[in-house]
């Protein structure tokens, strides 16, 4: 190839290369994406996370439009290459997205891995899952002085509007 | 006139030709140094022969020698205060994080952006325990039901959304965290 200008500067460039080669970067993402249908949460490093998530996304868009449809159950042979997870993909998570128009993933970082590497990583998951939340929902506690004080202002101004009418 | 500055110069090239041939056979008498390399003796020369060829047999060795060692070295030592204003500058040292505070569940640092890793490590140890339920349940790999799955704690019955969903059962409370 002549050696251009081009291909020595890489300005404004925003595809990410990953392994050794394009094919190498979609075997990678694939596997990975297979592992996320599998375990519906899994642990990578923040660059290959980013990527998977929006290959993960547009699979269950293509999942949605059902198993019958030729193009996505190619795309589906294609992505998932654990066989048993195709007819999982099809009846487990498409329903569980049907009233979700995007957003089925949640990627959250983590602190940096323990090995030598010190990589950046973080988790990737369907929302949904049946484990155990990343961030615990905060309850309310009702009794904090707070909002008790502001349970019974709500209270009073709901009398002031009754007595009124 | 002619004829006799002729004959002269005539005469004169012919002097100059044999000794150039006496020269490069090695049979003139002048000053023969032993390390005087022959080939140059057949190459055009003016009359101050002899100091060029000492001064080629001078430089001619030192000369090689300097081609092939000519290479960067210091000049001089570097001092402390040099030393110091390099190994210290701004780009050298370690940032300061700002973006460091506690976690509010657990009260480890974590960074701003990212999650604590107390935290994760205690939802890590949750999930493993869960996933080795349900290897228990699949009894193999590659066996995956088409379901979904609920996760039940000691004493928990099964509510109606969770009809039709496979239960993976946990023998232990349900801890705080997980609604």
């Amino acid at each position: 190839m002549r050696l251009t200008l081009h291909m020595l500067i890489s300005h404004g460039r925003v595809a990410r290369r990953m392994g050794m080669g394009p094919e190498s970067r979609i075997n990678m993402l694939r596997n990975i994406l297979t592992g996320l249908v599998r375990h519906e949460r899994v642990e990578t490093t923040r660059g290959r996370a980013d990527e998977v998530r929006f290959y993960a996304e547009k699979l269950i868009d293509y999942a949605k439009k059902g198993d019958t449809d030729e193009k996505a159950m190619k795309m589906a042979n294609f992505w998932l290459t654990e066989k048993d997870l195709v007819p999982k993909l099809f009846k487990v998570l498409a329903p569980r997205f049907e009233t979700h128009s995007r957003g089925y993933t949640r990627m959250v970082r983590i602190p940096n891995r323990q090995n030598l590497d010190r990589a950046k990583m973080a988790v990737l998951e369907y929302k949904g899952n049946p484990f155990p939340p990343l961030f615990p929902v905060k309850k309310q506690n009702e009794l904090t002085l707070i909002n008790q004080l502001l349970k019974g202002y709500r209270e009073e101004r709901a009398q002031e509007l009754a007595a009124k009418s | 006139m002619n004829l006799a500055t002729l004959v002269h110069s005539l005469r004169q090239s012919l002097l100059r030709i044999e000794s150039r041939l006496l020269q490069a056979a090695g049979l003139d008498r002048h000053l023969a140094p032993a390390l005087a390399v022959s080939g140059s003796s057949l190459l055009p020369q003016l009359q101050p022969q002899v100091d060029q060829e000492e001064h080629q047999q001078e430089e001619q060795i030192p000369g090689i020698m300097d081609s092939i060692l000519w290479m960067a070295a210091p000049k001089k030592r570097r001092t402390i205060e040099v030393n110091r204003t390099r190994r210290r500058a701004e780009s050298k040292l370690i940032k300061v994080k700002n973006n460091i505070e506690p976690c509010p569940e657990c009260g480890h640092l974590k960074e701003k952006h990212i999650m604590c890793g107390f935290c994760y490590a205690k939802v890590c140890k949750e999930t493993r325990l869960i996933r080795q339920q349900i290897q228990a349940l699949e009894g193999g790999p590659l066996k995956t039901p088409a379901v979904e799955t609920v996760v039940l704690y000691e004493g928990e019955m099964p509510s109606q959304q969770d009809k039709d969903k496979r239960i993976v059962e946990r023998p232990r409370k349900r801890p705080a965290w997980f609604s």
